[in-house]
């Protein structure tokens, strides 16, 4: 049989510092969240310019980030990028440049897709009744695409909340860093770790329950 | 503008889609207060004509002159662009799938251009929707949304919509196609009226009915050509081509 003295006060005693590990967690999917909204409508509009080498830098971003492990692409950013431009990168700075360029490659496609989820007919009547073009994306195109693509990017902060736990490996300290900390001073893997996963669990599961509800109600529509 | 020249003309519209030619030299001009019905096959062209009248789609060959003034070329200069951006919303289009904006209001889809395009006081462009949301009895359909009416009334708003600018001529691409035949009735009784107001209409169809009764003229199209075109209802009582009496033919079995 299972025999195993669970010692779940060696966890309650470093609450506060596994907290504090995932306040920093929340913070990194946040910042990188925002960056990579931004990166990502770089990407779609360089994806889609008119200048066939701007396309051709888009594409070639989307496809490498995305075809490449996102624990690579971290220790590439933490141990590459500084040699190439002679600069020291914080571990935190690595991270958040890491994920978000990772993030903002599927949320280019996620604009992408927005947007081309507004039939063609619309944009043609409102051609026909003379709004410009410009009018007719920021009226017409941009609010429908913007109510498709915002559970898709809720989505994308659910991920970022998992793949920050791979800023452990280059030493930043959010939650799943600090439990590595903890468990080496505790010997405590198991109450440590089924904490984290616990912790993990009832943040991402909530909102990942929420954003099905609300694709649901938009599919209704 | 001379009385004489046609409200709209398309003058020897050839249209291709890479080496497919969907239009071959079609000529068809269409008067103030004329009532055009363009017939034919599915595939003939009618929905590319109309979609280049419209100025959706440039020609291979030929223009479409608004009033003699050319409005669409191949590859067109500057003169005739700012020439459709001058007549642009005065040619009105009511398309087979309504194409209403499904984050508006029934009322929003009626202001929106009036307010963008001609720069109208609110009130004036809500005054002026309300009333034609009267005139095709959804008035009371106002702040509802487009996926809570039928397509029937889908469609009614879509004519009020294209009326909200006035235009001078208002095109139809097989605007009852896509409804169950009890809806169709409200929005050929719509269209029966607009006839009867004196608005100039071009209508792609597939309504025989209409086309006869309401119709001023009728177009038979082809393999991108028109084949016959004649006033009012003779074509119905005496197509002259071969092509024409066959079409016909398949409408006498039903």
């Amino acid at each position: 049989m299972f025999k195993y003295q669970f010692r779940w006060d060696t966890v309650w005693g470093s609450f506060d510092f596994l907290m504090g590990g995932l306040q920093m967690t929340l913070v990194i999917s946040a910042i990188t969240l925002v960056l990579a909204m931004v990166g990502g409508l770089v990407i779609a509009l360089l994806d889609m310019s008119r200048f066939r080498v701007l396309r051709w830098i888009g594409i070639s971003i989307g496809e490498v980030v995305r075809n490449t492990p996102i624990l690579v692409q971290l220790l590439w950013v933490y141990y590459v990028l500084p040699i190439v431009f002679g600069v020291r990168i914080e571990a935190l700075v690595a991270l958040i440049i890491g994920l978000a360029l990772y993030q903002a490659s599927f949320i280019s496609e996620v604009y992408r897709s927005g947007i081309q989820s507004v039939p063609k007919g619309h944009r043609e009547a409102a051609q026909v009744l003379g709004l410009t073009p410009l009018q007719s994306f920021n009226r017409i195109v941009l609010p429908q695409a913007i109510r498709m693509t915002l559970p898709p990017l809720a989505s994308n902060f659910v991920q970022l909340i998992k793949f920050s736990s791979l800023g452990a490996v280059i030493s930043v300290s959010e939650i799943t860093r600090r439990g590595m900390e903890l468990s080496a001073t505790n010997f405590r893997p198991l109450e440590t770790f089924t904490f984290i996963a616990v912790v993990y669990f009832f943040i991402c599961w909530p909102l990942a329950m929420a954003i099905r509800f609300w694709e649901r109600r938009l599919q209704a529509r | 503008m001379s009385s004489t020249s046609p409200l709209i003309l398309a003058d020897g519209i050839t249209k291709r889609f890479g080496a497919n030619q969907v239009l071959t030299r079609v000529s068809l001009e269409v008067l103030e207060r004329d009532v055009v019905c363009v017939v034919g096959p599915s595939g003939s062209g009618k929905t590319t004509l109309l979609r280049c009248l419209a100025l959706l789609e440039e020609p291979s060959e030929g223009r479409v002159v608004m009033e003699g003034v050319p409005i669409s070329t191949p590859s067109p200069d500057k003169q005739v662009k700012a020439a459709a951006r001058d007549v642009r919303s005065e040619i009105g289009m009511v398309f087979q799938h309504f194409n209403l904006w499904p984050h508006m209001s029934v009322l929003q889809n009626l202001i929106e251009a009036p307010i963008r395009v001609k720069k109208m006081p609110r009130d004036k462009a809500v005054a002026i929707a309300e009333s034609l949301l009267k005139k095709v009895d959804l008035f009371e359909k106002r702040d509802a949304y487009p996926a809570r009416l039928s397509g029937g009334q889908q469609q009614r708003v879509a004519i009020a919509r294209a009326l909200a600018m006035s235009p001078k001529v208002l095109l139809f691409d097989e605007a009852t196609s896509a409804l169950d035949p009890e809806l169709r009735r409200e929005v050929l009784a719509v269209m029966r009226q607009l006839a009867r107001e004196g608005m100039t209409m071009l209508v792609v169809t597939h309504e025989m009915g209409f086309a006869r009764h309401v119709g001023t003229r009728t177009v038979f199209m082809d393999r991108g050509e028109i084949v016959e075109a004649a006033p009012g209802s003779a074509f119905f009582d005496a197509p002259q081509t071969e092509r024409a009496q066959r079409f016909l033919q398949q409408f006498a079995d039903e």
